[in-house]
């Protein structure tokens, strides 16, 4: 029996996780996550956020591990006593890495709930989290990755999957989300990644992209305000034409809305009469 | 209704590989559904007439997962191995075939097959699996295997295949490869009573070094640079050997070649089970027990546990360190064994500051440096049932451009 990889896979797209494979007799079991992790076990760090005994003595606890983009759900019993103390003393909130396996609840056909039963847990510090944050959201992108060269596929087959390089696994994994999760809602996944990503990155760029906005939409003012400047007049120009006119231009409605409504915040331009603009 | 047909159709098509009787096939196929036939049963039945006489497939075509297929070709090698399947033993012969697309090696299961080195055979009903990361073929119950005139097949191919260090567990069949030798050592065997001078060492190329034996004296030097047309490649435990003799040619080539190990991912590392000077980098997801500072048995080696050695009693132990542990790159995990030299390095402790300070304090210096830390892995890597171990002999704990990396994530991700 071959180790099992310690996947790398954020809460947010674990705990979506709805199709099982069962093992049968010594065979492992596995959940394939909707971007085709076949996961078995995880590896993990995050934040500790509360440790609360399910029974009398102590011997059978849940915690929550949040990382920026969900919370798992840990269970760990007497099987685990090392853990369970570990996850008992630690300090709440505190930074935690740990080597999980999948736990399955299926309460009836095709429901899943997915948590974690770890073997191991240590106490780290905010670098270890950044690095797994770095190194998850690499994972995750070579799924998606992964998950968008299987579409291109005419029949879609992991053997195919392996010569571009993906691991037999993985290759495997992203055969089953095709052809289990149907629409995997991608663009959802690639956001989750980029927050994730952002969080590791100090504001400069946030900022950087702020000013970029800002740029842009003073554009779009400068626009709009010319546009109203054609057509006021004495008695100032219509809200519905400014508008039709800005689409004329190239704007959508409401971008056109939002820039008026700007104007006006702004004082550049007023309202005499309702439904009507004019340029102060 | 017409859809559901269309995917019965689609799979007995693709497993016949032949697209030219979907006509045919579809017409019988309706014709049992309007008598009421189960569509999964009339799979079966029309699945068994068609693939009676579908073409045979060329072996390097196969992609380990057919579960019927037709072929011609030729054994190359053939080998008895005796194996104990649900409490009985049994007889199977293993070895290599060859069409005249290549060689692969192949498996019979089945004890009333006969074979012998040279035949050429038409094969029906063999199955193909995935094994050790590349295609086996296999001969089951329901195969049937017929001698056939050996002119029936146009030529085998054995025409030396090129090919890379990093290719050697994939290749069956002849190789040609240009290597440089790293080394050379002469010793005597006795094969079949006869003394005879075998010549090994180790070779490399620009993706990985492998161990060699020559039978025969091709003068090797180290430092030079040999292309080797007919050897074969073996493998013990993952790591790659060539094997050639005087029937191979061996030819000194006039330019250098640059010797380097790549980085693997570590699921190719698994898959290739192990290698020589292989380099992986992975994260610290486990530190074993067992770690750290030990006293080992002066007679056996055996790490002491108490001052006692599990065979010679109490014993005075001789002081040893060392880490166990597992490193991960999110793709698979292997094992990693890091002997005192390296480990004294690492913590910046002689192992007599460690024997001072106590096992638990050493351990807890282990965990703080190397606990979920990123590292780079050079060393000797081998492959069992269980996985992948690798002996180190470099190990670095890299520091990781956190805000760097992060950024050229997001870059590619506007790419995705």
């Amino acid at each position: 029996m071959k180790r099992e990889t310690a996947w790398r896979v954020f809460a947010g797209e674990y705990n979506e996780s709805n199709r099982v494979i069962r093992g049968e007799g010594k065979k492992p079991s596995y959940v394939i996550t909707p971007l085709g992790a076949k996961v078995n076990r995880l590896f993990i760090v995050g934040v500790l956020t509360d440790v609360e005994p399910l029974t009398e003595g102590n011997d059978f606890i849940r915690a929550h591990v949040s990382d920026p983009t969900g919370i798992y759900t840990l269970y760990s019993g007497q099987f685990q006593p090392e853990v369970t103390s570990t996850l008992l003393n630690s300090d709440i909130p505190s930074f935690v890495a740990l080597v999980g396996k999948c736990r399955i609840f299926e309460p009836e056909e095709g429901v899943v709930y997915v948590s974690v039963r770890p073997e191991a847990v240590y106490q780290v510090d905010g670098d270890a989290r950044d690095r797994w944050i770095l190194e998850t959201c690499k994972s995750t992108m070579e799924r998606i990755e992964a998950l968008r060269e299987a579409k291109k596929l005419s029949q879609p087959n992991a053997h195919d999957l392996r010569k571009l390089g993906y691991s037999r696994a993985l290759s495997e994994g992203v055969i089953e989300a095709v052809k289990y999760y149907k629409e995997i809602d991608l663009d959802k996944y690639i956001s989750m990644v980029e927050e994730a990503l952002r969080y590791l990155v100090p504001e400069e760029t946030e900022i950087k992209e702020e000013e970029s906005a800002q740029e842009v939409s003073d554009e779009i003012e400068n626009l709009v305000l010319g546009i109203i400047k054609e057509l006021e007049g004495e008695e100032g120009a219509l809200w519905d034409s400014i508008v039709e006119k800005c689409v004329q231009a190239g704007l959508d409605k409401s971008t056109a809305e939002e820039a008026i409504a700007a104007l006006l915040d702004k004082g550049l331009v007023y309202e005499p009469v309702l439904g009507t603009i004019k340029t102060t | 209704m017409g859809e559901d047909i269309s995917t019965y159709i689609e799979d007995i098509i693709s497993n016949i590989g032949d697209e030219t009787k979907r006509e045919a096939l579809e017409k019988e196929f309706k014709k049992f559904i309007e008598f009421g036939v189960p569509p999964d049963y009339a799979k079966r039945i029309l699945l068994g007439k068609f693939a009676k006489d579908k073409k045979r497939k060329k072996l390097l075509e196969l992609k380990g997962k057919e579960s019927s297929v037709n072929l011609l070709c030729k054994v190359i090698t053939i080998n008895e191995k005796e194996i104990t399947a649900r409490g009985k033993s049994k007889k199977i012969l293993y070895g290599l075939i060859g069409d005249e697309s290549g060689v692969l090696p192949f498996t019979s299961w089945n004890t009333s097959i006969s074979l012998e080195k040279g035949e050429v055979i038409e094969v029906k009903n063999a199955y193909a699996r995935e094994w050790q990361g590349g295609v086996q073929v296999n001969f089951g119950e329901r195969t049937v295997i017929e001698k056939v005139d050996e002119d029936r097949l146009p030529e085998i191919s054995l025409e030396p295949k090129k090919c890379k260090i990093a290719d050697l567990h994939n290749v069956f069949g002849p190789i040609e490869i240009t290597v440089k030798v790293l080394d050379v050592s002469k010793k005597e065997v006795e094969v079949d009573g006869e003394r005879r001078e075998v010549f090994s060492g180790i070779v490399g190329d620009d993706t990985g070094k492998a161990q060699y034996t020559a039978w025969h004296d091709f003068n090797l030097k180290e430092g030079e640079v040999i292309k080797i047309s007919g050897g074969y490649a073996r493998s013990w435990k993952g790591i790659p050997q060539i094997v050639f003799d005087e029937r191979c040619k061996v030819e000194k080539v006039d330019r250098d070649i640059e010797v380097c190990s790549r980085k693997l991912p570590i699921h190719k590392l698994v898959e290739m089970r192990g290698g020589i000077d292989v380099m992986v980098e992975g994260t610290v997801i486990e530190i074993k027990s067992g770690s750290g500072y030990i006293e080992r048995c002066p007679d056996c080696n055996r790490p002491t546990i108490n001052g006692e050695c599990k065979v010679h009693g109490k014993v005075n132990g001789i002081p040893d360190l060392r880490i166990k542990m597992v490193v991960d790159d999110g793709s698979a995990g292997i094992g990693v064994i890091v002997g005192r030299e390296l480990t004294e390095r690492l913590i910046n402790k002689s192992i007599d500051e460690c024997r001072q300070m106590g096992r638990d304090k050493v351990m807890e210096i282990l965990e703080k440096n190397l606990l979920t830390k990123r590292v780079l892995l050079k060393g000797n890597a081998i492959g069992d049932d269980f996985g992948t171990t690798l002996i180190a002999k470099e190990i670095e704990v890299l520091d990781v451009d956190l805000k760097g990396e992060a950024l050229n994530l997001l870059q590619r991700l506007e790419e995705i």
